[in-house]
């Protein structure tokens, strides 16, 4: 049984997309040096995506269609932008040489996946991005709102106590397990489907690049957050991945955007069967990597965090729009 | 041919003009027995297609009971009818 065929299994966790995983949680997940090794081949640019070749085929797109893809790419694009202006505390702590090596090339990734979304929103999609433009983009990130104030809060822990083992990993949690193994990968699949859908090849290149970067940045999470759990932050681990799938959940559902309900009842019905089974494929994401990290006796809590944080949402959502949202809404 | 049945007709053929607009691949015409899903509608598209409707005919109430099902053209020919205030056309 060869070391690198379990490496490889686990790089590609984030390449699932459906089903739980087959894989086994039993600590073989790769070194940080190995990590390294796969960035190294994994190299791309975005010059040779030549996004604008998606120009036209965006002119074409539908109104539901446009909607549901700005906003995708809105949300990857401040997600990306906040973890490329902050990562560098974690860097900066990191508790060994080959930690801060892969993290160095983490924060690569992460610029570049920022400028991939900045360049695609305005040359691709045409959007004429000015400072009041990105501004309002990043208030009207639902990311930005329920979850970004609570890693800024960790990760202004992680500077304060110079590399404490408990916020710098409560800091990966959130970063590399919440935000990047639940929220980024759910999406970035779905909006690679949605690319794929509507021929949007420079999209789907592009965004299929982003999934195997992320895959890297959470199996090193894992593996960092796997060796906490052996030691002495099981307890510690356990709150702060149950506190951000809850918020994962709200996140999912976006309380702050008016969801599409159309009038026409089997449009309703199937819109709701729609967000129901991409909520799922979230919560799935959040159970999946408990066996990771060795936690799988949280599923049931995982489970109530879930529902916990979906509950909240979706009353917060009837109280500012004064309406069911699609998904009750029958 | 009376008026109501006209007016029944008329919004036949303009449903069948919207759902054959938003076909994906390519507009084209398309019979009141074609199925949704043989013409490429998958859920987005049919979302996209309701919200276009909405539009067209200023559909805006919910009638209680309404069958669950938008399968074929007519269908969705039977829907608008109905959420527009009449009785869908036999045959539809």
């Amino acid at each position: 049984m060869s070391t690198t065929r379990h490496q490889d299994a686990a790089i590609g966790l984030l390449d699932l997309e459906d089903g739980p995983a087959s894989r086994t949680g039993d600590g073989r997940l790769p070194e940080p040096r190995a990590l390294y090794n796969q960035w190294e081949k994994q190299q791309w640019s975005i010059a040779r995506l030549e996004v604008s070749r998606d120009r036209p085929q965006w002119a074409t797109l539908r109104p539901v269609a446009r909607r549901e893809l700005l906003t995708a790419l809105n949300e990857l694009e401040v997600g990306e932008v906040f973890v490329s202006r902050t990562l560098s505390a974690l860097l900066e702590h990191a508790p060994s040489d080959a930690d801060r090596l892969f993290l160095s090339t983490q924060v690569a990734d992460e610029a570049r996946h920022a400028q991939f979304f900045q360049d695609y929103l305005h040359e691709a999609a045409g959007l004429e991005e000015t400072v009041s433009e990105a501004e309002r983009q990043q208030e009207d990130s639902v990311y930005a709102r329920i979850f970004a104030p609570t890693l800024r809060a960790s990760l202004e822990q992680v500077t304060a106590t110079a590399g404490d083992p408990d916020p710098w990993h409560t800091a990966v949690v959130e970063y590399h397990l919440v935000s990047e193994g639940i929220l980024a990968a759910t999406a970035l699949h779905q909006t690679r489907r949605i690319a794929r859908r509507f021929d949007l090849p420079a999209l789907e290149e592009g965004l299929g690049n982003v999934i195997r970067d992320e895959s890297r940045h959470l199996t090193y999470g894992l593996a960092a957050t796997r060796r906490a759990v052996e030691g002495s932050l099981r307890a510690r681990i356990a709150a702060v991945y149950l506190a951000g799938v809850e918020a994962a959940a709200r996140i999912s559902v976006n309380p702050y955007r008016r969801a599409l309900t159309p009038v026409m009842r089997p449009a309703l019905v199937q819109q709701r069967a729609l967000l129901a089974a991409q909520w799922d494929l979230t919560r799935r994401r959040a159970l999946r990597q408990l066996r990771f990290i060795g936690l799988s006796d949280l599923a049931g809590d995982t489970e109530q965090a879930w529902d916990r944080g979906l509950e909240t949402a979706l009353a917060e959502y009837a109280g500012l729009w004064g309406t069911a949202h699609p998904v009750t809404a029958l | 041919m009376t008026a109501n049945t006209a007016d029944q007709t008329e919004t036949g053929a303009r449903v069948r003009e919207v759902v054959g607009s938003l076909v994906p691949g390519g507009a084209r015409e398309v019979e009141s027995t074609d199925r949704l899903t043989d013409l490429g509608f998958d859920s987005l598209a049919t979302l996209e297609l309701a919200l276009a409707l909405e539009t067209e005919f200023d559909l805006q109430e919910v009638p209680e009971g309404q069958a669950v099902e938008m399968a074929t053209v007519a269908d969705i020919e039977a829907l608008v009818l109905a959420m527009a205030g009449a009785p869908a056309a036999s045959g539809a």
